[in-house]
């Protein structure tokens, strides 16, 4: 079946009721496209809004007490799966990073500099250092360059399959080059 | 990316303006088997869809939050090289405000997209908000009491 749908794949409205869960049921919609079943997204029968109907599927399942049907741990992985999954978990753990950040310097009494001298005081050895450098900088490294692929795609670039592929590829050389230069600066 | 946001936000705003009815072409339609399958609709080529004035800020609400979103990635961006080269006062506040704001809404998609029912989202998205209000708290104590973000950071990789 052909999908002539005019509004671009960011658009507020999520999958509506009759898709099981999945961890992208907001931003992929896979299951969307694999399933010949009724999917009309971002239709609006009768005036009813999307939250209208998010909220009714979410009330309908959970009161039937249905199991929830297998997903991550049937599908096939691949490396777009991977990646966005990946992009999502250096976001939250950046966040937890300078949230951390944040909460040491309201909470933690000495300077920034004396935490720091703590730390050379431990007299840790050069590739120890180095590689916590990398540690650091590998996920901001990974989530800044898949963040620009992201951009890519919401300007409606590289969407075609093949070059979901490239540009992923692309991303982990330049995460892997540009971490491997800056942990050594 | 600009133009992109703002051909969507025409399109959803020309939808507004006709307020109380919109008939779609079938350029904007779902698939042709949707009119199939639901024998009492009118022929495929055209929908009434009703459009509440309340419904139809809510859609404006939510676009404008996409392409903000967009657009404080871009700003994050473009920060990054530049707390590099240019290290100052106004860049670590920049970053502290860019940074939060960037995670806080990060992180409310995540929210959004496996925290159901009412009453987890209230409270998911509350301790979200005292979270981000804490980071940036913390983060502008440290710009002004301490040596600022830019300057941490050089000196940490000085190790």
């Amino acid at each position: 079946m052909h999908w002539n749908l005019d509004l671009p794949d960011h658009a507020p409205a999520r999958c509506p009721p009759d898709h099981p869960t999945s961890p992208y049921a907001g931003r992929h919609c896979l299951r969307a496209h694999l399933s010949p079943r009724l999917c009309v997204r971002n239709a609006i029968p009768l005036g009813t809004a999307a939250k209208e109907e998010m909220e009714h599927f979410w009330n309908k399942n959970i009161n039937s007490n249905r199991p929830l049907s297998p997903h991550i741990t049937i599908y096939s992985w691949s490396l777009p799966m991977m990646m966005s999954i990946t992009h999502r978990g250096t976001g939250v753990a950046l966040s937890a990073g300078v949230s951390l950040f944040g909460l040491a310097a309201l909470l933690l009494p000495g300077s920034f500099e004396s935490h720091l001298q703590l730390v050379k005081a431990l007299g840790l050895g050069s590739s120890l250092i180095y590689t916590a450098k990398f540690a650091l900088v590998f996920p901001l490294m990974y989530h800044t360059w898949n963040g620009i692929r992201h951009l890519m795609w919401d300007l409606g670039k590289g969407l075609k399959i093949p070059q979901l592929y490239q540009s992923g590829v692309a991303v982990l050389v330049l995460t892997v080059l540009s971490s491997v230069g800056l942990a050594a600066m | 990316m600009a133009l992109a946001a703002a051909a969507a936000l025409g399109r959803l705003s020309l939808s507004c303006a006709r307020s109380r009815a919109l008939l779609l072409g079938p350029r904007s339609l779902r698939p042709a088997f949707v009119s199939a399958s639901l024998p009492d609709r009118p022929a495929p080529g055209g929908r009434r869809v009703h459009l509440s004035a309340s419904r139809c800020s809510n859609s404006k609400a939510a676009s404008l939050h996409w392409t903000s979103e967009r657009a404080v990635s871009v700003l994050l961006l473009g920060l990054l090289p530049t707390a590099y080269l240019f290290p100052s006062s106004a860049v670590d506040y920049s970053l502290a405000a860019v940074l939060t704001l960037h995670s806080h809404w990060g992180l409310g998609q995540i929210i959004t997209d496996y925290v159901h029912g009412d009453k987890m989202v209230k409270g998911a998205n509350a301790g979200l908000l005292m979270l981000s209000a804490v980071t940036f708290a913390g983060l502008c104590y440290f710009n002004y009491h301490d040596v600022g973000i830019c300057k941490a950071v050089a000196m940490l990789w000085s190790l």
